[in-house]
C-alpha cells in the first residue's frame, strides 16, 4: 500500500471543490482515461480583477490525483491568475506534505490542468498556447518540453525520476535512453546557472609547481622508492635504459626509470614512442635488452 | 479499527490469491522444530534423526497432495519463484541444442520476467496469446512445438482472472512431441484437483504461502525420469537436486497445509464457490458499468475479477480499505509499472476498464458476513468516486464535450 501523508489521505476521502461549475470561464482537461488519470479544472475568474473567485474540479485517477486536484483548486481560491501561475508542482507537493515519489506526476497534471483552464480562459486552447514540442514518449504522449520543464523545477536527475513525475518511459521503456540525453542536456543549462548537479565532483585541477629543471629532475629521482634502489638488478637497468634513452632521442622520445619489484619494471614513455604501436614496439625492444643485460626474465610495463 | 494495521482477528480479508491467512494447525505443527528439534538433517546423531523423519513425512504429505507416484519427486524450495527460475533453466541446461520456450501472454512475473532474460541471452521465447475472456489458444501453441522447443510453460490458473487453462491436455501433446512440460501452479493447487501421475506435467511449481502455510517455503515437482541440472548448487540435499540446509520447521508447516488442502477441497469448490457467486451476482445486480473479466464458466471458485469502467482501481482499494476491506487491483498506479497489468492487455480490456479491474479473492476463511458488509459498501465506494469523474454524470457515462477524442473501448496505448 502506497504511504500517503495524512493531508494527502484527508484530501482524498474527504476531496474540496469536488463539483462542477456549470458558468465557469476558464475549463482545463489534461490527462485521459487511458492513461489512468484525468483532470478537469474549472475556474470562475472576475473579467475585471483576473481573480480566481472559485475553483472546482473533477477528477479521474488515483488518490493522490484527486488529493492533488484537491489541494489545487484550495491554493488558486482568492488568487489573481498571475498568484496563481507562480505555483508550482512542487508547492502542491509541499500542500499535501509530500508525495510517494512514484506519485509526483500527480501534481504535475495539476499544474497542467491551471496552465490549461488559464489559457481556456484567455479563448486559447492549452495545445495551441503551449508547445509540446518532439514527442519523447510514444506510450503516454510526452513532449520534450514537458520533460525539460520537470527536469528543470525539480532538479531530476534519474531517468527513473523522469517517469515518476511526467510518466515518460513508464511504458515500453523504448524513450529512456533518449530521456538521459535530455537530462544531460538541461543539466548542462542548470550548471551554467550555478546549480550543483548531485553526485557530480567537479574535475580538481591538480596544482603542478616546477621550478626548475633540477628541482624537477631531483623530484622525479626521489620518486624511485628505496625498494628499488635496493633491487640487485638497480644499476644494470639504470645503465641499460640510459643507453637505450640515448638512441630514443632522436626522434625525441625518452625512457625513465620507474620501480623495480623483483623482476617487474616499470618505466615512463615519452614521446612518440609512448604512443599506440610504437609503445607496444618500445616496450619489446625495451624487455629484449633487459633481459639479455641482467639475465633475467624481466617484464617491462609502462606506466 | 485500525485500518493501517490490519492482521488476523480484524477486517475482510479478500486477496488470498496475494497470499493467505496461515493456518493455526499448520503453526502448531511448526513449532517443535522451531524450539525442540532444531537438528540438521543432514547430521549422524540423534538430532538428526527427528528431524529427517519429519522432512519424509511432509515429502510424503505433499506428494499425496499432487498426486505424484513417489515423493522423492518433491523438491523443496525456497519460493515458487525459485521453482519457475529452475525449471526455465534446467531444461535449457538439461537439453544442449535446444532453445525455444514456449510459454503464454498472462503468465507470473517470475515466467515472464526470466523469458525476458533468457531472450536476451539468445534464448527464442514464444507467447501464446488468450482471447477476450482470457482462454488459450491452443491450437497456436500446439503450433508452435518442435523438435528445438526445450519447454513448454504454461499456468495451471491465471491469478487475476482464475482462469484454468487445459494444463493435462497440453501436457499429453507435449509429451507426444517429445518436448518437456511445465506448469506454474500457484493459483492451481488447493482449488482444482490435481493428480500428477495421470498426467504428463514433468514439472510443476508452487508456494506455500497461498495455501495458508507461511511464505518462504515452495515446490517443484520434478517427475521421475526428467532431466534435470539442479539451479542451486553446492550441496547433496533433496538427492542433489537443490543445495541449502532445509528449511525444517517451513517443510513440515507445508506438509500438514497440504493435508489440510487436500480435505477442504471439496469446501473451497462449494461453500467458497457459492460465497464467491454470491459476491459477483451482487455486484453486477447493484452497480453499474461493470463487468466481469476472465472466462466464468471456467476459473477458480475463490476468484472474481471485475471491471468497474470510469473509475480507478488504486481509488477504489483505498476507499475498499477505509472500510477493513483488502482486495487489489490491475491499475497502473497501485503497481510498479504505470500500464495496466499484462494479464488485462493480453486480454484486450479496454483501458479504460482494465484501470478499474479489481480482483477479489476468497478462501475457507472467508464468511458470509465477510462478502456481507463488501457487498454493502462497494456501490456507495463506485458512486462515490464516479461522481468526482469527469467521465461520468447523474448515473451515466459522459463522454461528449471533452478536449481530446475519447474511444471506451479503445486499447491502443496513448500515441
Amino acid at each position: 500500500m502506497w504511504n500517503y501523508s495524512d493531508k494527502v489521505k484527508d484530501h482524498f476521502l474527504h476531496p474540496r471543490n469536488a463539483r462542477v461549475i456549470e458558468d465557469a470561464n476558464g475549463v482545463g482537461d489534461v490527462g485521459s482515461i487511458i492513461c489512468g488519470d484525468a483532470l478537469r479544472l474549472m475556474l470562475k475568474i472576475d473579467p475585471k480583477t483576473d481573480v480566481i473567485k472559485d475553483a472546482a474540479f473533477q477528477t479521474y485517477g488515483c488518490g493522490s490525483a484527486i488529493a492533488s486536484s484537491s489541494a489545487l483548486t484550495e491554493m488558486i481560491k482568492g488568487k489573481s491568475i498571475k498568484e496563481a501561475q507562480k505555483i508550482t508542482n512542487q508547492d502542491i507537493v509541499d500542500y499535501l506534505g509530500g508525495l510517494p515519489p512514484e506519485k509526483m506526476h500527480c501534481s504535475v497534471m495539476g499544474r497542467e490542468a491551471l496552465d490549461a483552464a488559464i489559457a481556456n480562459y484567455h479563448g486559447q486552447s492549452y495545445e495551441s498556447s503551449h508547445d509540446d514540442g518532439e514527442l519523447i514518449c510514444h506510450c503516454f504522449g510526452v513532449g520534450i518540453n514537458k520533460i525539460k520543464k520537470a527536469i528543470w523545477e525539480n532538479h531530476l536527475t534519474t531517468v527513473e525520476e523522469v517517469t515518476n513525475y511526467t510518466k515518460a518511459g513508464g511504458g515500453c521503456g523504448s524513450c529512456r535512453m533518449r530521456i538521459e540525453e535530455i537530462i544531460d542536456e538541461v543539466w548542462e543549462d542548470l550548471e551554467k546557472c550555478g546549480v550543483p548537479r548531485p553526485g557530480t565532483v567537479p574535475t580538481p585541477i591538480e596544482a603542478k609547481v616546477v621550478t626548475s629543471a633540477a628541482a624537477s629532475a631531483a623530484q622525479i629521482k626521489s620518486s624511485i622508492d628505496q625498494k628499488t634502489e635496493q633491487s640487485p638488478i638497480y644499476n644494470d637497468v639504470k645503465k641499460l635504459l640510459e643507453e637505450i634513452n640515448s638512441g630514443l632521442k632522436e626522434d625525441g622520445s625518452g625512457v625513465e626509470l620507474d620501480a623495480i619489484e623483483g623482476t617487474d619494471i616499470i618505466v615512463r614513455l615519452s614521446g612518440p614512442a609512448a604512443k599506440g604501436m610504437m609503445k607496444t614496439m618500445t616496450l619489446d625492444f625495451i624487455t629484449k635488452k633487459l633481459t639479455d643485460g641482467t639475465g633475467r626474465q624481466v617484464k617491462v610495463s609502462a606506466r | 479499527m485500525d485500518v493501517y494495521n490490519l492482521g488476523a482477528g480484524s477486517g475482510i480479508y479478500l486477496d488470498n490469491n496475494a497470499t493467505t491467512q496461515i493456518d493455526p494447525k499448520v503453526i502448531e505443527a511448526m513449532m517443535p522444530y522451531f524450539t525442540t528439534y532444531y537438528g540438521n538433517a543432514s547430521s549422524q546423531h540423534g538430532f538428526g534423526l527427528p528431524v529427517d523423519k519429519a522432512i519424509a513425512k511432509a515429502r510424503e504429505q505433499v506428494a499425496d497432495f499432487l498426486g505424484a507416484e513417489h515423493p522423492d519427486e518433491i523438491i523443496f524450495t525456497s519460493c515458487a519463484s525459485e521453482s519457475d527460475n529452475t525449471a526455465l533453466w534446467s531444461s535449457l541446461w538439461s537439453q544442449k541444442g535446444k532453445d525455444e520456450i514456449v510459454t503464454t501472454s498472462v503468465e507470473h512475473p517470475a515466467i515472464m520476467q526470466t523469458c525476458a532474460f533468457l531472450e536476451a541471452h539468445g534464448v527464442k521465447v514464444h507467447y501464446v496469446g488468450v482471447n477476450d475472456k482470457g482462454d488459450l489458444d491452443v491450437n497456436e501453441f500446439k503450433s508452435l512445438l518442435n523438435s528445438k522447443t526445450a519447454l513448454a510453460s504454461v499456468m495451471w490458473a491465471n491469478n487475476e482472472t482464475g482462469d484454468i487453462y487445459p494444463v493435462p491436455e497440453l501436457a499429453e501433446f507435449a509429451r507426444e512431441h517429445g518436448v518437456m512440460f511445465h506448469t506454474d501452479a500457484v493459483q492451481a493447487v488447493a482449488k482444482v484437483p490435481i493428480d500428477l501421475k495421470k498426467t504428463a506435467v514433468n514439472m510443476l511449481s508452487f508456494s506455500g504461502h497461498k495455501i495458508h502455510a507461511p511464505k518462504g517455503i515452495g515446490v517443484l515437482y520434478v517427475r521421475r525420469g526428467t532431466r534435470f541440472v539442479p539451479f542451486m548448487k553446492g550441496g547433496h540435499q533433496e538427492r542433489g537436486r537443490r543445495a541449502g540446509t532445509e528449511n525444517v520447521p517451513y517443510i513440515v508447516g507445508l506438509g500438514v497445509a497440504c493435508e489440510l488442502a487436500k480435505a477442504h477441497l471439496d469446501e473451497v469448490n462449494t461453500r467458497i464457490r457459492a460465497l464467491r457467486d454470491r459476491l459477483q451476482d451482487g455486484i453486477l445486480k447493484t452497480i453499474p458499468e461493470c463487468f466481469v473479466t476472465g472466462d466464468p464458466a471456467n476459473r477458480t471458485a475463490n476468484t472474481l475479477n471485475v471491471a468497474f469502467k470510469f473509475v480507478e482501481g488504486e481509488a477504489i482499494l483505498l476507499l475498499l480499505n477505509e472500510h477493513g476491506i483488502a482486495a487489489s487491483s490491475g491499475s497502473a498506479c497501485s503497481s510498479e509499472s504505470l500500464e495496466p497489468s499484462h494479464v488485462m492487455r493480453a486480454m484486450g480490456v479496454p483501458f479504460s476498464a482494465a484501470h478499474g479491474t479489481i480482483r477479489f479473492s476468497l478462501s475457507r476463511f472467508t464468511t458470509d458476513a465477510d462478502i456481507d458488509e463488501t457487498l454493502k459498501v462497494l456501490p456507495g465506494i463506485i458512486s462515490r468516486l464516479r461522481e468526482l469523474s469527469p467521465y461520468w454524470k447523474q448515473n451515466k457515462p459522459q463522454i461528449k464535450n471533452l478536449d481530446h477524442d475519447f474511444d471506451e473501448n479503445s486499447t491502443e496505448v496513448r500515441a
